[in-house]
């Protein structure tokens, strides 16, 4: 989780403050190793290295997140998919200069990609083919702001927003009773934003095509890449979603830049508050 | 209506989206043993019960009770219960082929009070109460204390806890001679762990042993002689699990104990908590329960088998049977943090029920109900 993080919270004293805090960020920071693809004693990498060899066992909360990724993948006619990560073997946005990838390099990619491939049950889970990856980082640090926000809880916090790279899960309102007040980044000016958001209790996500991405002849080519084409999302500049948690708002949004023009009919079924920018800068609000 | 289906259809697999997410463990506060309560409760019980054998009414008790529960400061938390019982009606009874020796009725009342202090640091909390309960001819203090810890992801709990309790037993009037302030104490120790195998699974485990010295006769029963120290030992595994299709709950318990008065018990316990429309559960319960008899329970006719000097008791509690409870508990939760329930449990104990071995012959059977009332509120 290479991104900024904010914890705001309001507590009877600074000791309180400081136990709730310290209980919350050591939560994250759990998270963060046990499903970072950066260290090899982590869940993921251990998953990871065993493709195509032994199933790994799980414990309960993977088993949890699993199910969600499962969710997520039927919901987004498989155009989420936690084994997607393996495109960035052919997408590498850091890249000096940038190119494109050629097709069969991104078709290369695409065949190890298929969450219905894998082998999971509720005590372990096995990738079938070598070379094949999990990855929980479009879930994970969600899913740590709404566990550092049930900690905070539990530590008799009220007030308090927590801000994962810019998922924020908001807990109660603020300690004058008014809504929390969220900015909306401009995708095309990190300075400015688009809107504001009260928020109380809920959670907002943003998904958007300005985090990593490099720029061929013009066009722009994100980091959200459709498991089903090996290509990056090309509708939206950004959407972001208000759900009552930061997993279903971050999956929300990203399903939404994957589901492209079909977007705002499916945020609209669900009756979420959502804000997207158009390829050509328009934004529309629900 | 192909527009209709795809949006019901997206509609249905949100939703098992939203369930997916609500699933993960530690987001909504399931495995919330060793977390501060961030909420304070106020919950008002009325119980009542009544048993009797074919013909003959006997006990029947009327409790209400108080528990609350107050979040101080963000780490720490008090809360207490208080309960006032008014008992009338025959001493529990021996062999009722001597009701008249048990003729001595009983028309007590108890006040109890409980109250307990947690305080949790990060994954752990430590606990530590004290009770206090009097009857007429009976007073007990109580104290125990408790440590919990959670896993880092809160899906195992363990808890270690110790419990001492100093009775005093004062029957001027008892059957077989006055009974002057007889001492008890009792040292309980726990030794328990919970797991969540799934996201809708929970097993909980625990161990007891007691170990108690003093006066255990019952001073209302003639001839009842019982050993000054009794020691028990008590394993009890709970599990539960939840069903998203009917939206209900499975809780299987059992429970097995021995004691150094010779007996053994089984106990097998399932309710079904069904989550109804309207903030309504309905919760039936079956619990079947077998036990062995004392070593020095003696079988009617009383006083058969006993010898004046030895142990010696006609208590149809200690006697050898089998019991089945039915039970059915009916809650709606209101708006505002209130829920209202009520319960009633029917109880039948005869001999010939108890499984693998005899029952105590020549024991009417036993039969109980009870109903109870609650109110709680949530703040």
């Amino acid at each position: 989780m290479a991104s900024e993080h904010e914890l705001v919270l309001y507590a009877a004293g600074p000791a309180s403050a400081e136990r709730a805090a310290q209980a919350a960020i050591a939560d994250v920071q759990r998270i963060e190793r046990k499903y970072t693809r950066y260290r090899d004693d982590s869940v993921t990498a251990t998953i990871n290295r065993a493709a195509g060899g032994d199933a790994i066992a799980i414990d309960a909360e993977t088993l949890a997140l699993l199910r969600y990724a499962d969710r997520c993948h039927r919901i987004s006619a498989g155009r989420f998919d936690i084994t997607s990560g393996v495109l960035r073997r052919a997408w590498d946005f850091r890249r000096e200069p940038p190119r494109v990838p050629t097709r069969d390099e991104i078709d290369a990619a695409r065949a190890l990609i298929g969450w219905e491939r894998v082998e999971w049950s509720e005590r372990d889970v096995r990738l079938p083919q070598a070379g094949m990856e999990l990855d929980f980082g479009g879930i994970g640090k969600e899913y740590a702001a709404d566990r550092a926000a049930a900690i905070l809880r539990d530590h008799g916090i009220a007030h308090a927003l927590v801000n994962l790279g810019g998922d924020v899960r908001a807990l109660g309102a603020r300690p004058d009773g008014a809504p929390w007040r969220i900015g909306i980044r401009d995708p095309r000016d990190a300075d400015a934003t688009i809107a504001t958001v009260a928020l109380v209790d809920d959670a907002i996500a943003t998904s958007g095509d300005y985090a990593r991405y490099v720029e061929v002849d013009g066009r722009r080519y994100c980091h959200i890449l459709d498991a089903t084409t090996g290509m990056p999302v090309t509708h939206f500049q950004s959407v972001s979603v208000v759900a009552p948690l930061a997993v279903l708002a971050g999956s929300y949004a990203t399903i939404a830049m994957l589901l492209g023009a079909s977007a705002r009919a499916f945020l609209d079924a669900q009756a979420l508050r959502y804000w997207t920018v158009d390829a050509d800068g328009t934004l529309v609000s629900a | 209506m192909a527009a209709t289906d795809a949006t019901s259809d997206a509609c249905e697999r949100s939703a098992a989206l939203v369930a997916a997410a609500l699933a993960l463990p530690g987001i909504l506060p399931i495995a919330a043993h060793a977390q501060a309560p961030g909420e304070g409760v106020v919950a008002l019980r009325y119980y009542d019960y009544r048993d009797w054998q074919p013909g003959v009414d006997r006990m029947s008790v009327r409790s209400p009770s108080l528990y609350a529960l107050a979040p101080l400061s963000d780490p720490l938390s008090v809360q207490g219960s208080l309960v006032y019982d008014s008992v009338s009606g025959a001493s529990p009874l021996y062999h009722d082929t001597v009701s008249g020796a048990s003729g001595r009725g009983i028309g007590d009342y108890r006040t109890a009070g409980d109250v307990k202090v947690t305080k949790s640091f990060g994954d752990s909390a430590l606990a530590v109460g004290a009770a206090y309960s009097h009857e007429q001819d009976y007073i007990s203090r109580a104290a125990s204390i408790e440590w919990r810890r959670s896993s880092a992801d809160r899906n195992r709990t363990y808890v270690v806890g110790f419990g001492a309790a100093k009775d005093r037993i004062d029957a001027p009037e008892g059957v077989n001679g006055a009974v002057l302030d007889r001492p008890r104490e009792t040292y309980d120790y726990l030794l328990g762990m919970t797991q969540v195998l799934r996201a809708d699974a929970v097993v909980e485990t625990s161990v007891t042993w007691s170990d108690g010295h003093g006066y255990y006769s019952d001073p209302y029963k003639l001839l009842d002689a019982r050993p000054d120290h009794r020691r028990i030992f008590t394993w009890l595994t709970r599990y539960n699990q939840y069903f998203a299709g009917p939206d209900a709950t499975l809780r299987l318990a059992y429970r097995h104990l021995r004691d150094s008065f010779g007996d053994r018990s089984h106990m097998l316990e399932a309710t079904w908590v069904q989550g109804l429309p309207g903030g309504f559960t309905v919760a039936p319960t079956l619990r079947y329960l077998t036990q062995s008899a004392a070593d020095f329970y003696r079988d009617p006719p009383f006083p058969q088998g006993f010898v004046p000097g030895d142990l010696h008791t006609a208590d149809a509690r200690l006697s050898a049977f089998g019991a089945w409870t039915l039970g059915v508990r009916v809650a709606k939760a209101f708006a505002g943090g209130v829920t209202a329930d009520v319960a009633i449990n029917v109880y039948r104990q005869r001999g010939d029920w108890r499984a693998g071995g005899a029952g105590s012959p020549g024991l009417a059977e036993l039969s109980a109900r009870w109903i109870e009332f609650g109110l709680e509120k949530r703040f």
